[in-house]
C-alpha cells in the first residue's frame, strides 16, 4: 500500500499533536521554580563510599519528586536540583566547595559527611546563615547554630545493638572492641560501645585502637582473640571486611557486633554465609519489610531500594539512604516554614518538640555532650544478617537509653580524651 | 629603556596584577588564590633546601609543624596571629635543627629516605597523641587575626595579608640566596670537596639551608591554619609532599622563580582537571614524565629556549649565503 501526500500530511499533524501532548508536562515542570540542595562530600578517595552513594540516593529521590510534578512550598511549586562538590575529604577543598555551593550555586542547604571538613566550613555556615547537615553530631559546638544532624547520630545509635545483644544472648559476658584511633569516628564509637557494654553488664576485656595505615589485620585479631572475648565489636567500619576475614580464618565462634557492615555481600563471598549470619549492626537495606512500619518517614523504601540497586548495583552503603532521608527531612521543614530560606527552615525544624526523622518521632539532643541540642535522636533499628541478608530485628530507643545513661557515656567520652562541654 | 627600568616596570605591573586579581575572581577561586600564594612560599622555601643538592621528603611535615604550633599557641595560650606566625617558623626551625644531627649524617638517597622516615615519625605523633594534637581528626577553631574592622575571615583581606607576609618571606629568601651564604650553598651543591678544601663547613651549611627552609615553611603552615581554621595530619602527608616535588621539578629549580612558576601553572592546571579527579594521579604522572623528558630544566627554561631559537635563526639564514 502506498502513501499519498495527504496521508503524510495527516500523519505529520498527528505527530505534532502527539509531540505537543508529551511535551506538556515538561513545560509544566519548567514552570516550576527550582530549589538547589548542595552536597559537599567526598566522591573520590578513601571516604568516597560515605559520600558518592548518598548523592546517587538523593538523585533518585529528587527525580521521583520532580517527575511527580515537584513539591509545594509556600505558594510555589519547586523542582529539586542536587548540586554536588567533591572535596575528597580535604579541608581546603571543603572550604572552596562550600563557598561555591553557597555563593555561586545559591543552594539552600549543604549536606556534609562530617569531621574536619565540617569544622573547616563552620564559620561560614554561621556567617552565611546556611543550614548545614552532618552525620557526626560530635561536630556540633555551642556556637554551631546552623549545623544539625537530622538523620544519623553517629555513634549514639550503637547502644541499641548492644541492648539487643544482651537481651538475645545473656550468656555473653565479655567483649573486645577494635576500631581505628581517630577522634571523629573511631574513638567516639569506642566510647559509646564501652558505655553501652558497661550499662549492659558486659566486661570490656580489650580496646584495640589501630591506625589508618594498617594493612595486616592478622596480628590485631590474634591479640584480641587471645583475651578470649565472647563478643568481637568493630566500633567503626573502615576495616570491617579485613577484620571479618581474619575472624573467619582464625576461627572465631563468638558473637560479632559492628557499627556498619557495608558491602556485606563481599564479606560473605570472602568468608561464608554461615559465618556472617548473626552479625549485628545498625544499617538496614531498604527492601526490608520492617521499613513499612507506619512510623518510618521514608516514602516507599522498597521502590527506592530497587531503583537504587538497578542504577548502581555495587554502590549501596550506609549513606545511600541517609542523605536522601536528610533531604526529605528538609522538605518537611521547608513545607512547615512555607519557605526555602535556610533560617526559616531551621526554625521550623527546631520548633518541633518531637521532630519527625527517618525512623519516626525523635527529640533534639546534644547540649549535654556538645553544647547544643542540634542532633535528632529517637529509635534506631537493630539489624542482623539472616541467611545472607540484612534484616531489621527490632527498633530500640536511643533517646531512652541516653536519658538513663548519659552520664556513663560522658564518662567514657572523657576517658578517651573526647570533647564534651 | 634600561634593564633596571624594565625590571621596575615589570615589577609594578606584576604587583598591580596581584592586587587586582582577587577582584576578578569568583568567591571560591579567591580561596584558591590564598592557598596558591601560601604554596608559593612552600616551594620557594623548599628550593633553599635543594640549593645544597639535598632533596628532602620532610618539607610538608615541617609545614605541619608550623601549622600545629600556630594552632596550639592560639588555642592553649590564646596568642594572636602576629605571635603565632613567627612562633610557627621558630618551632619548625628548632625541630629542623634537632633533626640535622641524625639526618645530615646521610647524603643524597639516604638523606631522602631518612627525611621521609623522620617526617612520618612526626606525623604519627600527631595521629597517636590525641591530646594535644587531636589525632586523625586534628584540631579546629583557629581564627584569623583581628585588625580594627578588617574581617580576615573574608578571602580578599586575608589574601592581601598573605601576599604581604609571603612577599616579605620571598624577599628575605631571595636576599639569602644572593648573599655570600647563598653562594656557599651553591658551592656545597656543585663541588662539595672543593668547598671543604677552602674551609667551608659543608655540614653546617647544609643544616643551615634545612633550618632556613623549615622556618619559612613553618610560617606558611601558620598562614594556612589561620585561614582554614582546622588542621589535620593528612594535610601534610606524602601526597602533599609529592605535589611539592612535582611543582619544583616541573617549574625548574635553577632559578629562584622556577618553583614559583611550577606551582602557579600546575595549580591552574589542577583546577582545570577538577572533573577528572580519579585520573589526577595518572595525569600528574604523565606531566612529570613529559617534563623530565622534554623540559628537564623545567618551565623556567622556556624563555631561554625561545631566545636561543630566535638567536640561532639569523645564523642559520646567513650561513648558506655566506658559503
Amino acid at each position: 500500500m502506498g502513501f499519498t501526500r495527504r496521508d503524510i500530511l495527516r500523519a505529520s499533524v498527528a505527530g505534532a499533536f502527539a509531540t505537543g501532548a508529551t511535551a506538556l508536562p515538561t513545560q509544566l515542570l519548567a514552570a516550576n521554580k527550582t530549589v538547589k540542595i548542595g552536597m559537599n562530600i567526598p566522591m573520590t578517595g578513601d571516604y568516597a563510599p560515605w559520600g558518592l552513594p548518598g548523592l546517587y540516593g538523593c538523585e533518585i529521590v529528587a527525580n521521583n519528586i520532580n517527575t511527580a510534578g515537584g513539591v509545594k512550598i509556600g505558594g510555589d511549586t519547586y523542582n529539586i536540583e542536587m548540586v554536588a562538590y567533591d572535596h575528597g575529604y580535604d579541608t581546603e577543598k571543603a572550604v572552596q566547595g562550600y563557598k561555591k555551593l553557597v555563593l555561586q550555586d545559591e543552594v539552600k542547604m549543604v549536606m556534609m559527611l562530617g569531621g574536619s571538613t565540617v569544622a573547616s566550613v563552620l564559620p561560614w555556615a554561621q556567617r552565611r546563615k546556611m543550614l548545614t547537615t552532618t552525620l557526626l553530631p560530635s561536630d556540633i559546638t555551642p556556637e554551631s547554630e546552623y549545623l544539625v544532624a537530622t538523620c544519623e547520630s553517629h555513634p549514639l545509635y550503637n547502644v541499641t545493638g548492644v541492648e539487643y545483644l544482651k537481651a538475645k544472648y545473656p550468656d555473653a559476658k565479655t567483649a573486645a572492641i577494635v576500631t581505628n584511633n581517630d577522634a571523629e569516628y573511631g574513638l567516639q564509637s569506642a566510647a559509646t560501645y564501652k558505655a553501652a557494654f558497661e550499662v549492659a553488664g558486659i566486661d570490656v576485656v580489650d580496646v584495640n585502637l589501630h591506625g589508618f595505615d594498617i594493612t595486616d589485620f592478622a596480628p590485631i585479631v590474634s591479640s584480641v582473640l587471645a583475651k578470649n572475648p565472647d563478643i568481637f565489636c568493630m566500633a567503626t567500619s573502615f576495616y570491617v571486611t579485613p577484620l571479618m576475614e581474619q575472624l573467619y580464618h582464625q576461627g572465631f565462634k563468638g558473637k560479632i557486633i559492628s557499627c556498619t557492615l557495608d558491602y556485606y555481600d563481599e564479606i560473605i563471598a570472602k568468608t561464608s554465609r554461615e559465618f556472617v549470619d548473626g552479625t549485628i549492626f545498625q544499617f538496614p537495606d531498604f527492601d526490608d519489610p520492617a521499613l513499612n512500619d507506619p512510623g518510618v518517614n521514608f516514602p516507599n523504601p522498597g521502590d527506592f531500594d530497587a531503583k537504587y540497586r538497578a542504577a548502581h548495583p555495587n554502590d549501596w552503603s550506609a549513606v545511600s539512604w541517609e542523605y536522601p532521608a536528610i533531604l526529605l527531612n528538609w522538605l518537611e521543614g521547608a513545607k512547615a516554614a512555607a519557605s526555602v530560606d535556610p533560617t526559616a527552615v531551621l526554625k521550623a525544624l527546631r520548633s518541633a518538640k518531637n521532630p519527625e526523622f527517618v525512623f519516626g518521632g525523635g527529640q533534639w539532643w546534644g547540649s549535654q555532650l556538645w553544647g547544643l541540642d542540634n542532633a535528632v535522636v529517637g529509635r534506631w533499628p537493630v539489624v542482623v544478617v539472616e541467611n545472607g541478608k540484612a534484616r531489621i530485628q527490632e527498633y530500640r530507643s536511643v533517646s531512652g537509653w541516653l536519658e538513663k545513661n548519659k552520664d556513663v557515656l560522658i564518662k567514657h567520652m572523657k576517658e578517651l580524651g573526647l570533647r564534651t562541654v | 629603556m634600561t634593564g633596571k627600568t624594565g625590571k621596575i616596570i615589570s615589577g609594578l605591573v606584576l604587583l598591580a596584577a596581584l592586587l587586582l586579581l582577587p577582584h576578578l575572581l569568583q568567591y571560591h577561586h579567591q580561596d584558591l588564590l590564598i592557598f596558591l600564594t601560601i604554596n608559593v612560599l612552600v616551594v620557594a622555601s623548599y628550593r633553599i633546601v635543594t640549593l645544597t643538592g639535598e632533596w628532602s621528603l620532610i618539607h610538608a611535615v615541617m609545614m605541619g609543624v608550623g601549622g600545629y604550633t600556630a594552632t596550639l599557641a592560639f588555642k592553649q595560650f590564646e596568642l594572636g596571629m602576629w605571635f603565632t606566625l613567627p612562633l610557627a617558623g621558630i618551632v619548625a626551625a628548632a625541630i629542623a635543627a634537632l633533626l640535622c644531627f641524625p639526618l645530615f649524617r646521610m647524603t643524597q638517597f639516604y638523606f631522602l629516605i631518612g627525611s621521609f622516615a623522620a617526617g612520618e615519625a612526626i606525623r604519627l605523633c600527631w595521629i597517636q597523641f590525641v591530646n594535644p594534637f587531636g589525632g586523625t581528626g586534628g584540631l579546629s577553631g583557629v581564627e584569623p587575626p583581628l585588625i580594627g574592622n578588617i574581617d580576615f575571615l573574608e578571602p580578599v583581606p586575608y589574601y592581601y595579608l598573605t601576599l604581604v607576609v609571603v612577599g616579605m618571606c620571598l624577599f628575605i629568601l631571595h636576599r639569602i640566596e644572593k648573599s655570600r651564604i647563598g653562594l656557599i650553598l651553591h658551592s656545597v651543591h656543585w663541588n662539595s670537596p672543593l668547598a671543604e678544601s677552602v674551609g667551608v663547613d659543608t655540614w653546617r651549611y647544609r643544616a643551615l639551608a634545612f633550618i632556613i627552609g623549615s622556618f619559612f615553611v613553618g610560617v606558611a603552615g601558620g598562614l594556612k591554619v589561620h585561614y582554614l581554621g582546622t588542621i589535620t595530619p593528612n594535610q601534610f602527608g606524602v601526597g602533599f609532599m609529592v605535589f611539592i616535588l612535582i611543582w619544583v621539578i616541573v617549574g625548574g629549580y635553577n632559578r629562584f622563580y622556577g618553583p614559583v612558576i611550577g606551582v602557579v601553572v600546575l595549580t591552574l592546571f589542577d583546577e582545570s582537571i577538577r572533573s577528572l579527579e580519579e585520573l589526577r594521579p595518572a595525569i600528574y604522572g604523565a606531566v612529570l614524565i613529559a617534563s623530565i623528558l622534554f623540559l628537564p630544566q623545567g618551565l623556567e627554561s622556556i624563555p631561554t629556549r625561545i631566545r636561543r631559537l630566535f638567536s640561532r635563526k639569523p645564523e642559520n639564514d646567513s650561513s648558506p649565503s655566506n658559503k
